[in-house]
């Protein structure tokens, strides 16, 4: 189990250079399309709205020295503008110092509200909506109406693979859950749902309730802990279990996780899936940050904390990450018609859509500005189709575009260019049409 | 200790008024979030509050406002550079964020831009890729993209041509200065109104020296017009080896010397030795005996050069003459200077511009630090053999890295001291490291570059009295009341600590 004072070393690497604070930051003669998108960029979705040095992950890995230090007392100012943070984790991935940002991110606000400062309003609700027996998510749902979107037979005692359906899938998206289901039915998976799964806890560990975090955490790993693989249609309870349940838990999973992105690229590689079908659009992919980049990076950590010799290790750790970021690109190379138009940022330079981390809930604005930035940089591709495979990421790109909508309609000003035009496309949905 | 007196709500207010509540903060944890101890110094205070001016008449009137509190005022931009951009006295003052001061405007016809402190060498480079790919910003080399290229410019630091042009502050053809009166002023031929930057030495005695390597304790630096270099698109990296610090010195030696010709196209020309290598990674899950680097290929001793060539014709040229003369050097010498074998990812990493080559040290023990001196660049073969023995001696990594500063007339010699910050004790044990190798290597008439406040800057001043002297007395001229950054370089002594003054003893 990890925790602040865990991390004190990782912090003290800090020499605040700054790197941290841009896409390509070790990639500067990088070449891109327009002066716009060439070379580093700034790229820390709350230090380019706020600017100010502690938005940015170099000063927050300050602030942390300093309460690590006891050089300053958690307060409720210090909680709101280390919350105001996505935790996407660009700035991991330009570390030169590979420090772990985000979990020293989130484990200063766990320890700011240990100390005992109050949540913030929107997530404190969170946290007393997911530790409520009768709901055990954060959407006030009927813990009873979890799987009542779900044709197929719950709690199966006879399969081994079990779909973790996520909260968002079980009440709000019920559409991609199903969808879900109908690819794991078409690549012959004999799998069930879970009645008794909760929340993963995500939302609650990103945003410091860690108690509720080890709860939940604790609740699902004993509910699955007899099934041999567990597939996933959402990038944040990917990531939690994957990364975080190791992490906090201090043991290996008892089961193998996949997100069902992955195993789509599973049997595409070993040539046991062709996709027939055509999708005859421009596509622009966003990677979302939890399925590809953490994973991405977990990848590369495993790698090097096995390594008793980084020098000779560090090449093969970086490959297996890049090798992880190139996953959805060989899925959807695999669609015949389907043409992919990178944007300037991708895989560990993505920019995040600006909804994680518990900032979508609480800071609504960000959550938006951010997402308009990846608008304008997507539709600077020419594609049609913005394509991602995350509920958020599909949430908060379909408000950035309702917002630039609502604009061009009180200003009657074209928009396009800005992402207006562009259709938000959750690649699950595209896989269960074509298969 | 100078009386200073600590930033009250009516200066805040003040401060305010100039440049808007959105640009002004006494926020505790934004006030820590500027923080930093390490690379280039230990010694840092908090600030009582930061601000952020847009241009240069704010920056004149939070001075006046300085002022007429008496609180001391630190410029910061990318805070990286060189200067070591915190308050390291108490009261920590007013932190002057420059980094919305980013206006950057180039003329290739002249061959200089100028620039305002906050344009980051990352974003120089990335514009000029772009619209002037035949130009190059005389960005620093190692540092990462958030550095300043007028940091860099005003603390005469490392550029990445510095091998053939020297320090970047030779670069400089004109400042923009903001006294700590809040009076303005242009040097060079830009103090002629209407006139651009072109000539450095301008209508008369040229005060620029003044400012360059002040660190900011002078005045504010608000525009700095600085020569752009050619570009030419044919580079490559090659690199020697050499079973001494003195037979990789030698050979560059003789390169540099001829000034022209290949001595032109070698632009950066710098070395370490093996432990470099090791000390990027973290001590405990990595060799630490040099028979493992032998057996990977890498030389105890090394120096690369940079070459950049007009054509392929020129670097192929180049590349002879360089190859000739490290086996002329073997001969005189009765040595070996193997050339190394570059991977071609090393060698594109190394062309690539910026690059964070300098900053994974902090992998090794959880921290580290830059200590920088100058010396003759013969001279600096004695300096890195002596300075690796003691930090061996004081239970430090060995770690070591030189470059050639024009043509090998100087060398920048840092060796890059890793050490677990957590450590108990371990800041005593680097001041007294540095206390020794200060004092033996001033004897040797070398120049610590960025001075410790307590270590290297009395035990300078006490062998430099008029100097130091002088400086203080241009210094009171100038900021009579010393509100400005009143920190490392202790000009006075007085405005730093109450500790007895070095020159008095």
């Amino acid at each position: 189990m990890t925790s602040l004072e865990a991390l004190r070393k990782i912090n003290a690497r800090c020499i605040h250079c700054r790197a941290c604070q841009y896409a390509y930051s070790n990639e500067p003669d990088r070449e891109g399309d327009s002066e716009e998108f060439t070379g580093m960029l700034l790229s820390c979705p709350s230090g380019n709205l706020y600017a100010w040095e502690g938005y940015f992950n170099s000063g927050r890995m300050w602030i942390a020295r300093a309460f690590l230090n006891k050089e300053i007392e958690a307060s409720q100012e210090m909680l709101e503008v280390l919350e105001a943070c996505t935790t996407c984790a660009l700035c991991a991935e330009q570390c030169p110092n590979l420090i772990d940002t985000v979990e020293i991110i989130e484990e200063l606000r766990a320890a700011i509200i240990e100390a005992g400062i109050e949540p913030l309003p929107k997530h404190k609700k969170f946290g007393e909506m997911v530790s409520d027996k009768e709901l055990k998510n954060p959407y006030k749902e009927p813990r009873g109406e979890r799987t009542k979107w779900f044709q197929g037979v719950v709690d199966n005692p006879d399969a081994k693979v079990a779909y973790f359906v996520g909260c968002t899938g079980a009440y709000r998206q019920q559409h991609i859950a199903d969808k879900t289901t109908k690819i794991l039915d078409k690549l012959g998976f004999d799998y069930t749902v879970v009645s008794g799964e909760v929340c993963c806890g995500s939302p609650i560990l990103r945003t410091g309730m860690k108690p509720v975090f080890m709860d939940v955490m604790n609740e699902n790993l004993e509910v699955f802990k007899d099934f041999d693989l567990l597939v996933f249609s959402c990038a944040g309870c990917y990531k939690t279990f994957r990364n975080d349940y190791v992490n906090h838990s201090g043991k290996e999973l008892p089961f193998k996780v996949r997100h069902t992105v992955e195993l789509a690229y599973d049997l595409i590689s070993e040539g046991k899936l062709k996709i027939e079908k055509s999708y005859n659009k421009k596509v622009t992919w966003h990677d979302p940050c939890h399925s590809v980049r953490h994973v991405g990076l977990g990848i590369e950590k495993k790698i090097l904390n096995e390594s008793k010799n980084w020098l000779l290790d560090s090449r093969a750790a970086t490959k297996a990450k890049e090798a992880h970021y190139n996953i959805p690109r060989i899925v959807l190379n695999a669609i015949p018609g389907l043409e992919l138009i990178e944007m300037y940022r991708i895989k560990g330079d993505s920019f995040c859509c600006g909804a994680g981390g518990g900032v979508k809930a609480q800071f609504p604005d960000m959550a938006i500005k951010t997402s308009l930035e990846r608008l304008r940089e997507a539709a600077s591709t020419g594609a049609d189709v913005l394509m991602t495979s995350c509920p958020f990421c599909i949430t908060n790109f379909n408000d950035g575009i309702k917002a630039l909508k609502k604009e061009e309609e009180e200003t009657g000003k074209d928009l396009s260019k800005l992402g207006s035009k562009l259709e938000v496309v959750e690649l699950l949905e595209v896989l269960d049409e074509l298969l | 200790m100078s009386n200073y007196n600590k930033v009250t709500d009516e200066v805040v207010k003040k401060l305010v008024a100039i440049c808007g509540d959105e640009f002004v903060t006494t926020s505790e944890p934004l006030l820590h979030s500027y923080m930093a101890r390490g690379i280039m110094g230990l010694e840092a205070e908090l600030p009582e509050v930061i601000v952020r001016p847009s241009n240069t008449e704010e920056v004149s009137k939070i001075l006046v406002v300085a002022n007429e509190n008496l609180s001391p005022i630190t410029p910061a931009a990318g805070g990286l550079s060189g200067g070591f951009a915190l308050p390291t006295i108490q009261p920590g003052g007013i932190l002057m964020d420059l980094t919305r001061m980013n206006k950057m405007t180039v003329d290739t016809e002249n061959r200089v831009m100028v620039v305002e402190p906050g344009v980051r060498c990352g974003d120089a480079w990335r514009i000029f890729k772009k619209r002037w790919p035949d130009w190059a910003p005389p960005i620093p080399d190692g540092a990462p993209p958030g550095a300043t290229i007028l940091g860099d410019a005003i603390e005469r630091g490392f550029s990445l041509v510095t091998g053939r042009y020297g320090p970047q502050a030779d670069m400089i053809i004109g400042l923009e200065v903001v006294l700590p009166s809040g009076e303005t002023f242009r040097t060079g031929s830009w103090a002629l109104d209407d006139a651009k930057a072109f000539y450095r030495w301008g209508v008369g005695p040229n005060p620029d020296g003044l400012f360059l390597g002040s660190q900011g304790s002078m005045g504010i630096v608000t525009k700095a017009a600085i020569k752009i270099i050619p570009h030419p698109h044919f580079k490559t990296i090659v690199a020697y080896g050499g079973d001494s610090w003195e037979n990789i010195v030698g050979p560059a030696w003789e390169i540099g010397k001829q000034e022209m010709g290949v001595a032109e196209n070698t632009v950066m020309v710098q070395g370490g030795n093996w432990p470099l290598v090791m000390t990027r990674w973290p001590k405990t899950n990595v060799p630490r005996d040099y028979e493992f680097y032998k057996k990977i290929g890498i030389d105890e001793y090394w120096m690369n050069s940079e070459v950049w060539a007009h054509s392929q014709e020129e670097l192929d040229f180049a590349l002879k003459r360089i190859d000739e003369t490290y086996k002329e050097y073997e001969i005189k010498k009765n040595t070996k200077c193997p050339p190394q074998s570059l991977h071609p990812k090393q060698v594109a990493s190394r062309l690539k511009k910026p690059n964070l080559i300098a900053v994974p040290y902090g992998l090794y023990e959880a921290g580290f630090l830059f200590i920088t001196w100058y010396c003759p660049w013969l001279e600096s073969a004695k300096m890195m053999e002596e300075y690796c023995a003691a930090m061996e001696n004081h239970g430090f990594a060995p770690t070591m890295w030189v470059a050639s500063i024009d043509h090998a007339r100087q060398a920048i010699v840092m060796p890059i001291l890793c050490f677990d910050s957590d450590e108990k004790g371990v800041f005593d044990r680097i001041r007294e490291f540095n206390l020794e190798t200060t004092k033996s290597f001033l004897k040797q008439g070398w120049i610590n570059y960025r001075p410790d406040p307590f270590v290297h800057a009395p035990e300078t001043f006490r062998k430099s009295k008029m100097y130091y002297k002088m400086l203080v007395k241009f210094r009171k001229v100038l900021d009579p009341n010393l509100i400005l950054h009143p920190g490392r370089l202790a000009i006075p002594w007085a405005s730093v600590t109450d500790l007895p003054n070095p020159l008095e003893e």
